[in-house]
């Protein structure tokens, strides 16, 4: 049974599944109900062989292989299922999984507006290209999957094809990801001219003998592509945009798992592609930006009012830190510490599992909470806990998951994080002892402005009274998206109820990579988290316990302090006026104060209008109103700098645009006499 | 069947490269066409060598379609646009003849230097006959270059192309029946096409010089 699981037809299987959902759902299109549920079920059914596939490899360790070859020889479409692969296919198919029943429900608010055909043809086509991605064995095969990817989930964000903004997020995502891709080219070319193959494992081979300036050169150039892929500050600018765009399924599966195909492959890079120790600066480059990128990233969100772009700049100071734990690794292997190496992996790797649930949950939630009240400004929201209950508990969890509250599993791999980097502190000097402190203390505000800017989603969103008649109609999301939710709720609980056991696994997938083996990793039970070192260890019983015993403490005191008085329910006092969604304190607010803190990174541009009933006593205000904006410092001092630049080369290229037939068959005739000459004045 | 002697080949390919140089000093729309037909006709007789050295019915259908569409179809359709637009003279070029021929002379004098040479490696003993077709696909280039009608300019493609396909038989370079086959019915299609545009052209701008068309970018 193994055997067949594993087998090229098993994987075709998946494939396959994808297929007939994708085609399937684009002959409905007519039908748009049974387009939906036909793109959506297969989906579900590709993920489901997915994980089982997936799982079948991580517990087997087999590494399935194969290929097919073409009659372009330097062609192969080649699969590789190692246990990297395999976990990255696991995290893909369970996000793709839940977002496929949560899709079931969600599709029906475009009923009448948009094409289900295309949305199902384009959302399978998406969950395929990302599974080939990493599962592609081959450079030119990669690069054609890759592609698929990004054009499919260019089509996915620009589905809502009449909101103006969209198309706009489209085309800058459309831009920079061929961008990113322009650089994954040159990165490959490289390695080709170093090895003479395409192939993966031949890459692998002949560029551990490569020149160290070949390898940085590499190493660079597959920053910076599969850098604008993960998003990472300063390549992120297509992020914020495209991702609240799509439909919140797929915004999901964008922010929850396509990203982390940039992470996958830098690994690979990094490790299998260049293998032997890499130089110190490659790991402190990649901690470095994790560091800014984490910090930035969710000071941009705590400015944000748009929910799901709100949720897009987390993805990035998550993104960040997965870069901290693996960058924190790359140097314990520049320095030849691989047990310390693989704590630091182990903490990327499950970051990435654990960001992908909690990520794709709160964009679910972003989703049912958007569908209902038709907007994505949370200044528009309020009270909805009442009329969403369910779905307000399961925003709850993601909210504690990101913020990295325990026991939910962002607190774990965080915490994993943390010691890597104080490892890093403890055992590096001057230079490289600074970096792992900016990661240390990047981390540590990280935590906290994500907790700040959670209760600020949460409470603006879901507590006190509804701020538009919108939020005040509200009703609980259909069953299929509470049951996605659910699932993923649990799962972010579970994953972090058994830590230890998951940070075992994840060790065993790290140390199949032939860069971590020999790292020796201690036996840990499931509940129990520590660290090879010593240095720490967190229990999930000893945790619970003590939250417990506060909790109970806490209730314990206030029943003691309030007990034999009368408890009285009465109306709110409201000085004589009406109680409405305007008293309360608005999202701007209450990111107000700690804007004002970090207001030289942010550039705020604050602007208060107060009108009075008496303009010259100005004692009595009739209306005020604060607008909070902010400057892109990255658009403002690198993109439109560079696009201005872009511009006006255009402009003089465009010279010899003259619109005559003749001019341009003259340049045929021009570049192809040159060349001959050049042909025939080589030695 | 005995084969084709060399001189015969030369010979075939000196008609096709002189149909070039003459399609540049012809005044007359129709003189070109015939111009055009001559050289597709010495192009044909190329094909026929290993349509005769090997027969097949595939080899044979090629030939009879490319023979019909160049000799046949493609006069039709330009005899008929210079009938239908009264385009006897229509002829107008941006260099005058003199300077012309100077250009063709040292496009032909170009493709017998040290450029070309790696090229006659192609050529098995044919190599003047492949470097006069190289000569051709440049004439035929700097034809298309030179001509401000469009009907010119549409022979001058239909050139280039007589003058690739003779360098892809004096090279060597084996073409498959069927590919031979969907290349003619590619042809028959751009000249269809072609024609068609150009009516529409002569429509809306009484002119098909495409100097006149530059109100089109208006």
């Amino acid at each position: 049974m193994t055997a067949l699981i594993l087998s090229p037809a098993g994987f075709s299987a998946i494939i396959a599944a994808f297929t007939v959902g994708a085609l399937g759902a684009l002959l409905l299109g007519r039908h748009e109900r049974a387009a939906g549920l036909w793109g959506n079920l297969w989906a579900a059914g590709g993920s489901l062989l997915g994980l089982l596939y997936s799982a079948t490899a991580l517990i087997t360790g087999d590494v399935p292989a194969f290929g097919v070859a073409t009659s372009f020889p330097l062609l192969s479409l080649s699969f590789r299922i190692d246990a990297l692969s395999a976990f990255f296919l696991l995290v893909i198919s369970l996000v793709a999984l839940v977002s496929a029943v949560y899709a079931l429900g969600y599709v029906r608010h475009y009923y009448g507006r948009y094409p289900l055909g295309s949305l199902g043809l384009f959302t399978n086509a998406f969950i395929a290209g990302m599974i080939l991605v990493v599962t592609a064995h081959h450079a030119l095969w990669f690069l054609i999957v890759w592609e698929l990817m990004s054009l499919t989930s260019y089509f996915l964000v620009i589905y809502e094809r009449r909101e103006p903004e969209n198309i706009q997020a489209g085309s800058l995502y459309f831009i920079m990801t061929h961008i990113g891709t322009a650089f994954i080219i040159l990165a490959f070319l490289l390695m080709y001219g170093a090895t003479g193959s395409f192939d993966f494992g031949a890459i692998g081979r002949g560029m551990a003998a490569a020149s160290p300036l070949l390898r940085d050169g590499v190493f660079l150039f597959a920053l910076i592509g599969f850098g604008a892929k993960a998003g990472i500050i300063p390549f992120h600018i297509w992020l914020p945009g495209a991702h609240p765009a799509a439909p919140s399924h797929v915004s999901a599966l964008m922010s929850g798992v396509m990203i982390k195909t940039g992470i996958y492959m830098l690994v690979r890079v990094c490790t299998d592609f260049l293998p032997g120790p890499p130089p110190l600066w490659w790991g402190l480059t990649i901690l470095g930006s994790g560091a800014v990128s984490s910090l930035l990233g969710v000071l941009y969100a705590l400015s944000e009012h748009d929910l799901k772009r709100l949720l897009a700049y987390h993805s990035i100071e998550n993104i960040g830190i997965i870069l901290m734990g693996f960058g924190s690794a790359l140097v314990f292997l520049s320095a030849g510490f691989t047990a310390l190496a693989l704590l630091g992996m182990i903490a990327a790797l499950f970051h990435t599992l654990n960001h992908a649930t909690f990520k794709a949950l709160l964009f679910f939630g972003a989703g049912a909470v958007i569908s209902q009240t038709h907007t994505r400004n949370i200044e528009e929201y309020g009270g909805l806990i009442r009329s969403m209950p369910q779905t307000a508990l399961f925003f709850l969890a993601g909210s504690l998951a990101i913020s990295a509250l325990p026991p939910f599993n962002g607190f774990f791999s965080e915490w994993m994080t943390f010691q890597a980097l104080f490892a890093g502190v403890g055992t590096f000097s001057l230079v490289t002892k600074a970096v792992f402190l900016l990661g240390v203390g990047s981390l540590a505000f990280t935590g906290g402005l994500a907790a700040a800017c959670f209760v600020k989603a949460f409470g603006v969103t879901f507590l006190a009274r509804p701020r538009s008649p919108e939020a005040g109609r509200a009703t609980e999301a259909p069953l299929s998206l509470r049951l996605a939710m659910a699932a993923l709720a649990l799962a972010t609980l579970l994953l972090g109820v058994i830590a230890g056991g998951v940070s075992r696994a994840v060790g065993a997938i790290v140390q199949a990579l032939p860069a971590f083996q020999g790292g020796a990793l201690q036996p840990a039970s499931y509940t129990l988290l520590r660290v090879d070192t010593g240095f720490a260890a967190v229990s999930l019983p000893a945790l619970t316990a003590v939250l417990v015993g506060v909790a109970a403490a806490v209730a314990g005191a206030v029943h003691l302090l309030t007990r034999g008085r009368r408890v009285t329910l009465g109306r709110t006092w409201d000085c004589g006026a009406d109680l409405t969604g305007r008293m309360e304190i608005t999202a701007t607010a209450f990111s107000r104060s700690i804007v004002t803190v970090f207001r030289g990174v942010l550039k705020p541009t604050g602007q208060t209008e107060i009108d009075y009933h008496d303009a010259r006593l100005r004692y009595f205000p009739k209306s005020g109103l604060v607008r909070l904006e902010f400057r892109d410092i990255w658009a403002q001092f690198f993109y439109q700098p560079l696009q201005k630049m872009t511009l006006g080369i255009a402009g003089q290229i465009k010279k010899i645009q003259v619109g005559n037939i003749n001019v341009y068959i003259g340049y045929i005739l021009v570049t192809l006499t040159f060349l001959l000459i050049m042909l025939a004045a080589r030695p | 069947m005995r084969p084709i002697a060399p001189q015969t080949l030369l010979f075939l390919e000196i008609a096709i490269f002189s149909a070039a140089v003459f399609l540049h000093l012809t005044k007359k729309n129709s003189s070109a066409v015939r111009l055009y037909v001559a050289q597709s006709a010495a192009v044909s007789f190329l094909l026929m060598v290993p349509a005769f050295a090997e027969p097949s019915a595939l080899l044979l259908t090629a030939l009879v379609a490319t023979v019909a569409v160049k000799l046949l179809v493609a006069p039709y359709f330009f005899f008929g646009l210079i009938r239908r637009h009264r385009l006897r003279f229509s002829v107008s070029t941006y260099l005058n003849t003199p300077v012309t021929v100077l250009i063709i002379a040292a496009l032909a004098a170009f493709t017998q230097t040290e450029a070309f040479r790696p090229l006659t490696q192609l050529a098995a003993g044919g190599d003047r006959s492949l470097l006069l077709s190289v000569a051709t696909i440049m004439i035929s280039l700097f034809l298309i270059i030179n001509r401000k009608g469009a009907l010119s300019q549409m022979l001058g493609i239909l050139s280039l192309e007589n003058g690739i396909v003779s360098f892809a038989l004096f090279a060597g370079l084996e073409q498959s029946p069927g590919l031979q086959l969907g290349i003619t019915f590619n042809i028959l299609i751009w000249i269809i096409i072609a024609t068609v545009f150009i009516s529409m052209i002569y429509r809306q701008f009484g002119s098909l010089d495409v100097t006149a068309m530059k109100r089109l970018t208006e």
